[in-house]
């Protein structure tokens, strides 16, 4: 829908390329972050204990993958649905998106806790016998759940996930060097089938990563609500990166303030599809009323988790709803950035709720949340030191994508 | 290709000129015209392009939309009035005094915020989107069958490869010569006026009668229905939904397989408590102090137990259903003749001295509330046979003296010195309201425990009103009393004097 042509800068511009200023962070990162990230796991197992340590570990693991194969999946769907206007954007999801192979090797200790008992309560010696579950139900939910299959699972899922992520990154980068047409066309061609393993991959891993924690409980919907805070947290990171990035010099004439309005249209639908399906799972369970089902809600509007909430209700949904409404607000890209920094820290948030009240220490105190908080800064900052590394190597637009002058020129109405 | 080129708009005198067009051949030549336009301080002009182009708002300097705020309105409006739908619908009908017609569903409280969210959500979109699309309507003045535009000769290639500049007439700054110049000044060809159109405004008769028509065929299911409903047939009722229509669901007193015992009715599961029945102790159920009872009877003690909680029920259930009714009772009767060998029959006859434990205080907190309440109840269930003051005389009573029923026993008279207090405790009372006594049945399942407790309180409050002095009466309402009666007295008296006279009138007259 543009009727202005805008020159495309060559493949080897300065605005292409990483920012020394940004590269420099990358190394003092990387290190930064194994530091921290093993010392706050560390921290919390030592000062809270229980299952407490590696449900920190596995909130960071969760957050930093959620944005990986979120990333994903917008690069993926931008590829099947063949779109223009995301192209200057594209390369900071593919980015992020590769990162599923790093965080594959940080899988490690979730599969090793599923042997020892330190994170999964259905891996713990005598769970049946504590709680009073019938043989029966217990033989057949130790069909699903046992480490052997547990950790064979695992592998499928992150495989397939490291698979189509590097194989989209590869292609994405053989274009920047010859320009090729064929090989966007051979990503198009592709990019059913891997959203179709995608989605397999990504609600079996909710069930088993997550939704396992509370191993007699039950929601078909929860792998649906891992991916809505993940693309909802994906679109923001893009947003984000991409402001830090021009603020920081590069690509400052391709990403426009109708990029930004285009984000910030997604990130407002994915805040609604976000509030609209973790309030299905609610009511459904909340409306029948089944004792198995309700316990998992039960813990989470008790002992603190309550608070927790009714503040996500209104933090998580209410106000970035009402906050990005506006056509106004989406058009000033400080703004819509803000918003996508604030989502992010609330993603945070759910996934604490959803994962934390199962360690069985409540809220966890400040000392808790302070050892989580520092896993978490640790794992994001080791990835975003090795995405830098990674893009310092590479430029931070796809220079050659066949579109890229279509989605230089994009306008909204 | 031979395209005719329209003739040029020519002005005949009698024509009313709606505005001035032009044409322009490319769409940075129309934004830079547009700007000019609006520059010029041109407020009422419109550009027509074949697809739409971006900018072109600002180029005319066209203000942003209201739309997106009435969207917001009727949006909010659709919350609002889905939420008091639901409020108003789930029973509370007043807003200030609370739920009018409590009716539970599925054991939720009566404002339940999440089961009221999808509707409110669903309303909020529908009317949201009216609001969007009629608002819409409403701006741009639709529905409107003609535009003047279409006046224009070579207006017709707008939706092919032309862009159009037009400057309404009603501008105040417009006058035809001064518009064609600016227009031809800033590139503009073919620089014409458009008129207004003159076209009669008089619908078309096939149009009035096709639209006619069509109202009188849509109001044929209609005449259908309202002539069904008053005409009587002998064919089967349609069902145009059969599974809503015969339902697979249970009536109370149906049977099932799906259970063993066959009852579609279920009963309570065990614990069930009901609501505003979680501080009903057992004593509050039976009239009884039990701790007394289960020292002096234990049996009988076990039996109300049994019969009270719902746990017991269930298994009584149970046992009915494999071994027989009266096991339950003789294994009680065996343990007692175990306890006490020599007492074995005493257990199973009737007792004939009352020496249960009975509440001898109304554990209802008394209030004036709990007595208007006991008062309501009484003269619902009570009064038709005890009468209203409670006498043994009511309505019930007397139709059985009147037709001088042989098997009727006359109801208690409450003010019999026998069912006071003293000798007549206010469980025990409330144990016959409860159980029922010679041919009073029993009320339990129709009057609640805890209004069956405040008709005791008001029975006590009769028995006292009928043998009252002054003294019983509040100091405060003692002066207000006196005063009735002595009004009273003097009426009477009145009344007496004027028969009196009227009785020496009528002697006087003979």
């Amino acid at each position: 829908m543009s009727h202005k042509a805008v020159a495309i800068k060559p493949a080897d511009d300065p605005a292409f390329q990483l920012p020394a200023s940004l590269a420099g962070l990358s190394l003092p990162m990387i290190i930064g972050g194994i530091v921290a990230l093993v010392g706050g796991a560390f921290f919390s197992n030592s000062a809270i204990g229980g299952r407490f340590g590696m449900s920190s570990y596995l909130v960071a693991y969760m957050y930093c993958l959620t944005l990986a194969i979120g990333s994903l999946f917008f690069v993926l769907i931008q590829h099947l649905t063949r779109a223009g206007w995301s192209v200057v954007v594209r390369r900071v999801a593919e980015l992020m998106m590769i990162m599923v192979i790093p965080l594959a090797l940080l899988f490690i200790p979730i599969a090793v806790s599923a042997y020892t008992g330190s994170l999964y309560a259905w891996s713990v010696e005598g769970y049946q016998a504590d709680h009073g579950i019938p043989d029966a139900i217990w033989k057949e939910k130790s069909l699903w759940l046992n480490p052997n299959w547990f950790v064979f699972r695992s592998l499928i899922y992150l495989t397939v996930w490291c698979g189509i992520a590097a194989w989209y990154y590869r292609g994405s980068q053989r274009q920047d060097e010859t320009g090729e047409i064929t090989i966007t066309e051979k990503l198009q061609a592709r990019s059913g089938p891997a959203v179709i393993a995608f989605a397999f991959c990504t609600s079996f891993a909710a069930f088993d990563w997550v939704m396992s924690l509370a191993p007699m409980w039950f929601s078909t919907m929860f792998g649906v609500y891992i991916f809505t805070g993940s693309i909802l947290s994906a679109h923001c990171a893009i947003c984000l990166f991409s402001f830090l990035l021009q603020r920081a010099g590069a690509m400052r004439d391709e990403v426009t303030v109708e990029h930004y309005h285009d984000l910030g249209k997604l990130i407002f639908g994915f805040i609604c599809f976000w509030g609209y399906i973790s309030f299905s799972q609610y009511m459904l369970i909340w409306y029948a009323n089944i004792p198995e089902e309700t316990h998992w809600f039960y813990t989470r509007s008790t002992d603190g988790w309550f608070n927790v909430s009714v503040l996500l209700m209104v933090l998580h949904w209410g106000l970035p709803f009402a906050g990005t409404m506006s056509r106004h607000v989406r058009r000033r890209p400080w703004l819509i950035t803000s918003w996508a920094a604030y989502i992010l820290v609330l993603h945070l948030i759910d996934l604490y709720w959803i994962i934390m009240p199962e360690a069985g220490v409540g809220l966890g105190g400040a000392t808790g949340i302070i050892a989580t908080l520092v896993c978490v800064i640790g794992m994001v900052a080791l990835m975003l030191g090795l995405m830098l590394k990674l893009a310092a190597g590479t430029r931070v637009v796809a220079v050659r994508d066949p579109r890229l002058g279509e989605s230089l020129a994009f306008e909204n109405f | 290709m031979t395209e005719s080129q329209p003739k040029p708009q020519t002005v005949a005198d009698d024509k009313k000129v709606h505005g001035v067009v032009a044409e322009f051949t490319d769409v940075d030549s129309l934004l830079a015209a547009c700007r000019r336009v609006r520059d010029a301080g041109y407020t009422k002009a419109d550009a027509f392009t074949p697809f739409p182009v971006h900018g072109i708002d600002t180029a005319l300097g066209i203000k942003p939309t209201i739309l997106p705020w009435i969207a917001l309105a009727a949006g909010l409006s659709g919350t609002t009035i889905a939420l008091l739908m639901q409020i108003s619908l789930n029973g509370q009908t007043d807003l200030f005094e609370g739920i009018q017609y409590p009716y539970i569903i599925s054991g939720k409280p009566f404002i339940s915020l999440p089961a009221f969210i999808p509707v409110t959500f669903e309303l909020t979109i529908l009317l949201a989107s009216f609001g969007t699309f009629f608002g819409m309507w409403a701006l741009n003045g639709l529905p409107r069958f003609s535009n003047p535009m279409f006046t224009s000769p070579r207006f017709d290639r707008v939706t092919d490869d032309t862009f159009f500049l037009f400057l309404d007439a009603k501008d105040s700054r417009f006058d035809e010569a001064g518009a064609k110049a600016l227009l031809g000044e800033l590139g503009g060809e073919y620089v014409e006026p458009v008129l207004e159109d003159d076209s009669s405004k008089v619908i078309p008769k096939g149009l009035l009668i096709a639209l006619a028509t069509v109202i009188c065929l849509s109001s044929i299911p209609a005449l259908a229905v309202l002539r069904m409903r008053v005409t009587k047939s002998s064919s089967p009722r349609f069902h145009i939904f059969p599974d809503m229509d015969f339902s697979p669901s249970k009536d109370a007193q149906q049977t099932t397989t799906l259970f063993a015992d066959g009852r579609a009715m279920r009963p309570d599961v065990p614990g069930t408590v009901r609501r505003g029945e979680m501080d009903w102790d057992l004593n509050f159920k039976t009239g009884i102090d039990m701790d007394k009872l289960a020292s002096i009877d234990p049996p009988r003690a076990a039996q109300l137990v049994a019969m009270q909680s719902d746990v017991a029920v269930d298994g009584e259930d149970e046992v009915v259903s494999e071994a027989g009714a009266d096991e339950p009772a003789e294994e009680q009767d065996g343990e007692a003749a175990e306890a006490s060998e020599p007492t074995a029959e005493t257990s199973a006859a009737p007792v004939t001295a009352d020496n249960t434990p009975w509440l001898s205080e109304n554990p209802l907190e008394l209030s004036e509330e709990a007595l208007a309440r006991g008062q309501q109840q009484f003269n619902i269930y009570c009064s038709v046979c005890h009468g209203m003051n409670g006498r043994g005389n009511g309505l019930v009573n007397r139709r059985a003296q009147k037709i001088l029923a042989t098997t009727w026993t006359p109801p208690s008279n409450m003010h019999d010195p026998t069912l006071y207090s003293d000798v007549y405790p206010d469980g025990k009372l409330f144990s016959t309201i409860t159980n029922g006594v010679r041919k009073m049945p029993g009320y339990a399942s129709q009057i609640k425990a805890k209004d069956r407790w405040a008709i005791v309180a008001y029975v006590r409050a009769l028995q006292v009103s009928q043998n009252a002095s002054l003294e019983d009466v509040p100091e405060s309402e003692r002066t207000k009393i006196e005063r009735e009666q002595a009004e009273v007295q003097a009426q009477l008296k009145a009344a007496a004097e004027a028969e009196a006279a009227k009785a020496a009138e009528a002697a006087s007259a003979e």
